[in-house]
């Protein structure tokens, strides 16, 4: 940071609000009173008021001091994410959690280069002793466990329980995997909807690879325009154990939302339902045309489980649009989003009342809460701004306990006006066509 | 209920304001909230902004932008309403104390500091026989739970500077102060005069660049160069992102010194001359500075060793 003359530090010491205020200014017109001052913070000033504040602010040191601490220490702004692409977006991914957990403090410099050193020796060792079986969807492995559980009867059940198969059935749900690949579709559950829940697995926390199968082949149709299906789960040790499946990772959220007119429909519905199942694993689904046969893979048989990603990644398309793996949820009033599928949360908005809801839709995200409160950020939750639906006299000052995202035309897969239908805990709805300038109240 | 006569909007809209306050429900009656939501008009638009004509659509979309439901607790807990103060508690007790945490980071402190808020908001010191709750100062600008913050940190600093004021010579002495008569500093007699000149012309030159600046570029130098707060703090009092924040303190120390050396210019010097009273000076400011910095404030800052706490909401009365 570029340093000023000392001058301009006595200048600023010797300024006092006393010498800036006309004669006769009563003492309450010296110091903005606590209302103004808690406006102030809350940017609640008009710009009149605002620089008024300011103007003081600038000459008391008292009152800056009372505004740097009446402000709440809330992450309002978070780190920017995000780019378009979708691999670029999984190599940042990875990259960045790489920093961080190399950059961090608790780690020793030391340390962190022989993190590194080890990392590099045994992703050389792998590709020495495996020259070319990477992207095989199922290399030999004495270790592996394969389980198959009972395929699901109809909609998108993806709750299982591994249950240890013979090697037999190994080679053959591996089989079926490889031959799955060529034409896998990758699209979501038909009949998600809000509330369904995914159930986790009962040991949710060992990596596991989830394919469902599904006879639908006129959903399929339906769904056209996505890819044809295929579908795993992994959770986080399984992500750590490799690069490339916190690629697959990526695509495996991108799946969560086929790019279709249906997505726009179930799009809120998803993200909630993914949650449920954090953070333990992820879902992708592997419909295969004739086949019903669901397989799990658990986690400890890593490297096989990498390579059926890397395969299930190479059947998958690039998502055409960003902000898909971010994951949204609130705990405890606070708004919190995962770049990792679930794998770490970070607070993403704590808003002055508790948040208690929220909607996203893309890059698209509105959450809300108690007391009327009500934010929306347009770029997936690096900067927000609190939206205040009033209708002439009247205000939304009740707590705000469900938004609703709905592209007018659902047909459209042109990024257009979406409304947005906030349900407020007194059995009122208010609704905006057009991203929250004009309300009106049903 | 009648069209009040501070406000001038019509029935139908202090009706609904009075409906969305849910004032109601803590038993303060229309004319009651009618004559608080006066009351801050009078505040803001008559006292503040010195326009007693701003039109009734403008005074109707300001009260709309009160928060009236935490304007209408905050004043029916003032008038001892017993289910707004059942209310206040299990919204904000628990708070107070995270909040009082926050600004104090310690825990006795902190329990104390809420506390002795908590007093002065249920009104225990009686005045000429009434009790006087400081939630009559709230007027709803800001939420109550971000007034109860800055309450909150002006009674901090003000306890803070009273301690500091209490402090024994003893106690000093035991913490290491020596007291000692000041050296004062050899001063060359032939130099004075020159010396002073300069130093005039420099001051004039630099409040000359300093109030050519914004409000908030003298708010985010004051912050920056003398609190020695943190970007991050700056920004979110800014509401701004800590880069942008970051740069516009580039900027305005690189043209700060560009605006002083063009002033000293302007006032008979040469570049050179410029450059070398202002590189000059600093030697001779820090002294300067340190002096400065050394007075005590607080009395110059809070007129009759008020508070500006106390001084809240004073003129809307």
């Amino acid at each position: 940071m570029s340093e000023v003359p000392k001058i301009v530090y006595d200048s600023l010491c010797a300024a006092r609000p006393e010498r800036a205020l006309p004669e006769g200014t009563g003492p309450e017109r010296a110091h903005p009173d606590a209302d103004l001052l808690t406006a102030f913070a809350e940017q609640a000033l008009s710009v009149t008021e605002r620089d008024g504040v300011l103007e003081h602010l600038a000459l008391c040191a008292d009152c800056r001091e009372v505004v740097a601490l009446a402000i709440p220490a809330a992450d309002i702004v978070a780190a920017p994410i995000a780019t378009n692409n979708e691999a670029a977006r999984a190599t940042k991914i990875t990259t960045k959690a790489a920093r961080n957990w190399l950059t961090s403090p608790k780690f020793a410099p030391s340390l962190r280069w022989a993190a590194l050193a080890a990392g590099v020796a045994v992703v050389a060792s792998v590709l020495l002793v495996h020259p070319g079986k990477l992207n095989r969807a199922m290399p030999p492995s004495a270790n592996r466990q394969v389980a198959t559980i009972a395929p699901p009867a109809s909609g998108p059940q993806i709750a299982s329980s591994p249950i240890a198969s013979s090697s037999t059935d190994q080679s053959a749900a591996s089989t079926k995997i490889a031959e799955a690949r060529p034409r896998s579709e990758l699209r979501l559950p038909k009949k998600l909807k809000a509330g369904q829940v995914m159930t986790p697995p009962h040991q949710a926390d060992l990596g596991r690879l989830i394919a469902d199968n599904r006879k639908d082949s006129s959903q399929a149709d339906k769904l056209s325009a996505a890819p044809s299906a295929g579908a795993s789960a992994f959770d986080a040790q399984t992500r750590r154990g490799a690069t490339e499946t916190v690629e697959v990772s990526a695509a495996a959220v991108a799946v969560e939302v086929a790019p279709s007119a249906e997505r726009s429909l179930t799009a809120r519905n998803e993200t909630p339902a993914i949650e449920k199942a954090k953070p333990a694993l992820q879902g992708i689904e592997a419909n295969e045309q004739q086949k019903t046969e669901t397989t799990v893979v658990s986690g400890s048989a890593r490297l096989q489980a990498r390579n059926v990603m890397s395969a299930a990644k190479l059947a998958l398309p690039a998502s055409p649009t960003s902000a898909r793996n971010v994951t949204w949820t609130i705990t405890a009033g606070v708004l919190q989003r995962s770049l990792d599928s679930g794998q770490s949360w970070q607070n993403a908005l704590r808003a002055d009342h508790p948040l208690l809801c929220y909607a996203s839709h893309d890059e698209d995200v509105w959450t809300g809460g108690q007391a009327g409160t009500l934010f929306h950020s347009a770029n997936s939750g690096i900067t927000w701004a609190q939206v205040r639906p009033s209708i002439k006299a009247q205000q939304l000052i009740s707590d705000v306990t469900h938004i609703d995202i709905t592209h007018i035309d659902v047909r459209s897969d042109v990024p257009g006006p979406a409304e947005i239908v906030v349900s407020t805990s007194n059995n009122e709805i208010w609704s905006s066509a057009d991203g929250g300038k004009t309300w009106e109240k049903k | 209920m009648p069209i009040s006569a501070q406000s001038g909007y019509g029935a139908d809209i202090a009706a609904a304001l009075y409906i969305r306050s849910g004032a109601a429900a803590y038993d303060v009656s229309a004319e009651q909230f009618a004559a608080i939501l006066d009351e801050i008009l009078r505040k803001y638009f008559d006292l503040a902004h010195n326009s007693t004509h701003a039109s009734a659509e403008q005074k109707a979309d300001f009260c709309a932008g009160l928060r009236l439901e935490e304007l209408a607790l905050a004043r029916a807990c003032a008038e001892g309403n017993e289910r707004a103060w059942q209310d206040f508690i299990s919204r904000y007790r628990h708070k107070l104390h995270g909040m009082a945490l926050h600004i104090t980071r310690d825990g006795a402190h902190a329990a104390e500091l809420a506390d002795s808020l908590f007093a002065d908001l249920y009104g225990v010191n009686a005045r000429d026989g009434v009790r006087r709750s400081k939630l009559v100062f709230y007027t709803g600008r800001g939420s109550l739970e971000g007034w109860l913050r800055t309450v909150m940190a002006q009674e901090f600093i003000n306890r803070y500077r009273k301690q500091k004021r209490m402090v024994s010579l003893e106690e000093q002495t035991e913490e290491g102060m020596q007291f000692a008569a000041a050296v004062p500093e050899p001063v060359c007699a032939s130099d004075r005069t020159s010396d002073r000149t300069s130093d005039q012309r420099l001051e004039a030159a630099t409040d000359e660049a300093l109030a050519e600046l914004s409000p908030e570029d003298r708010f985010t130098l004051a912050s920056y160069y003398l609190d020695g707060r943190t970007l991050a703090e700056i920004a979110r009092t800014l509401g701004l992102h800590e880069s942008s924040v970051s740069r516009r303190l580039d900027r305005l120390a690189t043209g700060l010194r560009k605006r002083i050396l063009a002033g000293l210019r302007m006032q008979g010097m040469s570049h050179a001359q410029a450059a070398e009273a202002l590189e000059t000076d600093v030697r001779d400011l820090r002294l300067n500075l340190r002096s400065r910095l050394m007075q005590d404030s607080g009395a110059k800052t809070f007129p009759e060793g008020k508070v500006p706490a106390q001084d809240a909401g004073k003129g809307s009365n």
